[in-house]
């Protein structure tokens, strides 16, 4: 008899959990960085725009494997994800995959494997960037890392532990270019590499393609016209079961796609970071020049 | 574990020994002596204590960005960690010379100042001895403390354990965080056992 009452009362806990799930808000997470904080609240404000109701926001959230577990067992509903960093941590695809259609690629796979959906790309790829003092790239002409090879006297390279460690980072710049180098790379934290930019201890670092502090500094980003670093473009991933939920979220999602630009991210980025708006009226801003977002 | 890796290890554990060695030296330099100087002076007391205890609340990273604008001593590598690492290491080694000679029981000083002792023999002959323990118990502190501390070296690329601390996180491989913490935690034990013994032998004078 006691079997079955406890039997009973665990079916009903997992009817009434399962209900609570269906009246549950939509939750948008993202990883623990700015540019990810910042896409998140976009997202946010844009769906109880376009929905017209609450949504939960779970950002700030740790790495890459840990944000995609909650998603996987729906704690999120959706977040922003870049094409690259998607194809090697999560898919162990090979990582010099520098096919335009990457994206389509993990489309296929998140679909298959996971149940979660790949939005269009947003517009934007946060790609490494090899930097240098803008004096030294007016002095000696050079404007992309092929120009880079010609030095007179050889780089003085600074960059995180990341880009030391990654197959895609450090081996596959120096496999690509022949850039001439003095000393032995200077790896350190990702924070203190445009100070010593700035300060002469390093002439030329590895940072982000959308910095915003790339705007405020006198650093030329170099092209990179051999194509070594792999995409990044950014997207959202949402649950389909979210999507089957709220059919509404998918075109309010792609509503997103193709808004943005490198130009667009770092400057959203650099208006948090040194301008020292709050990430909530930047999102808004955005939302409303880029039409969005109409009432006052 | 691969050789490539073992050979790394002996170098930063090298490295990591060297910026706690050189780092611990200067900061006794500096902080024993004026420790006996604040000792004398209660007025400068209170003001240098709260500079050093302000400066143990920096986050290294913040203190990092403000030494490497610095000409000559600033800039990045082992000798800005080693400034850091200084700074972090004066407040137990000045707050216990400080406390040791403060504590020396007042009838001991003045049977000396009897005798007919100058202030500098009663310091040397009489105070310094009878503070030992106390002084040596904040170096031991101080060095156990940097032990750990001095894997922010790595931030700044002055090497060190903190590399495979670093190097771990970012390419999130356990047993690269234990490379680096294992070798850590046994130099702090071994560290705090042989001050240990020191600081006992000097003890039962």
């Amino acid at each position: 008899m006691g079997g079955t009452r406890a039997l009973a009362a665990l079916i009903l806990a997992i009817s009434i959990s399962g209900c609570s799930d269906e009246a549950r808000p939509i939750t948008v997470g993202s990883k623990n960085f700015l540019e990810q904080i910042l896409l998140g609240e976009i997202a946010a404000q844009h769906l109880e725009h376009r929905l017209g109701q609450r949504v939960e926001r779970k950002l700030n959230l740790g790495g890459t494997l840990l944000i995609h577990k909650a998603i996987v067992n729906g704690d999120i509903d959706l977040y922003p994800e870049y094409s690259g960093t998607s194809a090697t941590v999560i898919l162990n695809l090979p990582p010099f995959n520098n096919a335009d259609d990457l994206s389509v690629q993990v489309r296929r796979e998140y679909e298959a494997r996971f149940h979660l959906r790949w939005f269009d790309p947003l517009g934007f790829n946060n790609t490494f960037a090899m930097v240098i003092r803008k004096a030294d790239a007016d002095r000696l002409g050079v404007r992309s890392l092929q120009d880079a090879e010609r030095h007179p006297f050889g780089w003085v390279l600074g960059m995180g532990y990341e880009f030391q460690q990654r197959l895609d980072g450090l081996p596959n710049l120096l496999r690509t270019y022949a850039l001439p180098l003095r000393g032995t790379p200077k790896v350190m934290d990702l924070g203190l590499l445009y100070r010593a930019l700035e300060q002469g201890d390093v002439s030329m670092v590895a940072a982000n393609s959308t910095d915003g502090l790339l705007l405020s500094l006198d650093v030329t980003v170099l092209e990179d016209n051999r194509n070594c670093f792999p995409r990044y473009d950014a997207a959202f991933v949402a649950r389909n079961q979210t999507i089957a939920r709220e059919p509404r979220l998918a075109a309010a999602l792609q509503d997103l796609s193709g808004k943005f630009s490198d130009d667009t991210m770092r400057r959203l980025n650099h208006q948090v970071l040194v301008l020292h708006g709050s990430v909530e009226d930047v999102a808004n801003e955005f939302l409303r020049t880029s039409g969005l977002l109409k009432e006052p | 574990m691969p050789n490539s890796l073992l050979h790394e290890l002996v170098t930063l554990t090298t490295q990591h020994f060297f910026l706690v060695g050189v780092s611990m030296l200067f900061a006794a330099i500096v902080a024993i002596p004026l420790g006996i100087i604040l000792s004398w002076r209660s007025g400068w007391r209170d003001v240098a204590l709260g500079v050093v205890n302000v400066v143990q609340t920096i986050p290294s990273l913040a203190l990092f960005g403000f030494l490497i604008p610095i000409p000559i001593l600033g800039g990045i590598g082992a000798h800005t960690a080693i400034i850091a690492l200084v700074l972090y290491a004066l407040l137990p080694m000045l707050h216990n010379t400080v406390t040791g000679i403060l504590n020396v029981d007042a009838g001991v000083r003045d049977s000396a100042t009897a005798l007919g002792m100058t202030t500098g023999e009663r310091m040397w002959q009489v105070e310094l001895p009878l503070a030992a323990p106390t002084i040596l118990a904040g170096v031991r502190i101080a060095t156990v403390t940097t032990i750990g501390t001095a894997t922010i070296a790595a931030a700044i690329g002055a090497g060190g354990l903190g590399v495979f601390i670093f190097r771990g996180l970012a390419a999130v491989d356990s047993m690269l965080l234990l490379a680096g913490a294992i070798p850590a935690a046994l130099m702090a034990i071994a560290a705090d056992r042989g001050l240990e013994w020191v600081e006992r032998a000097l003890s039962r004078h």
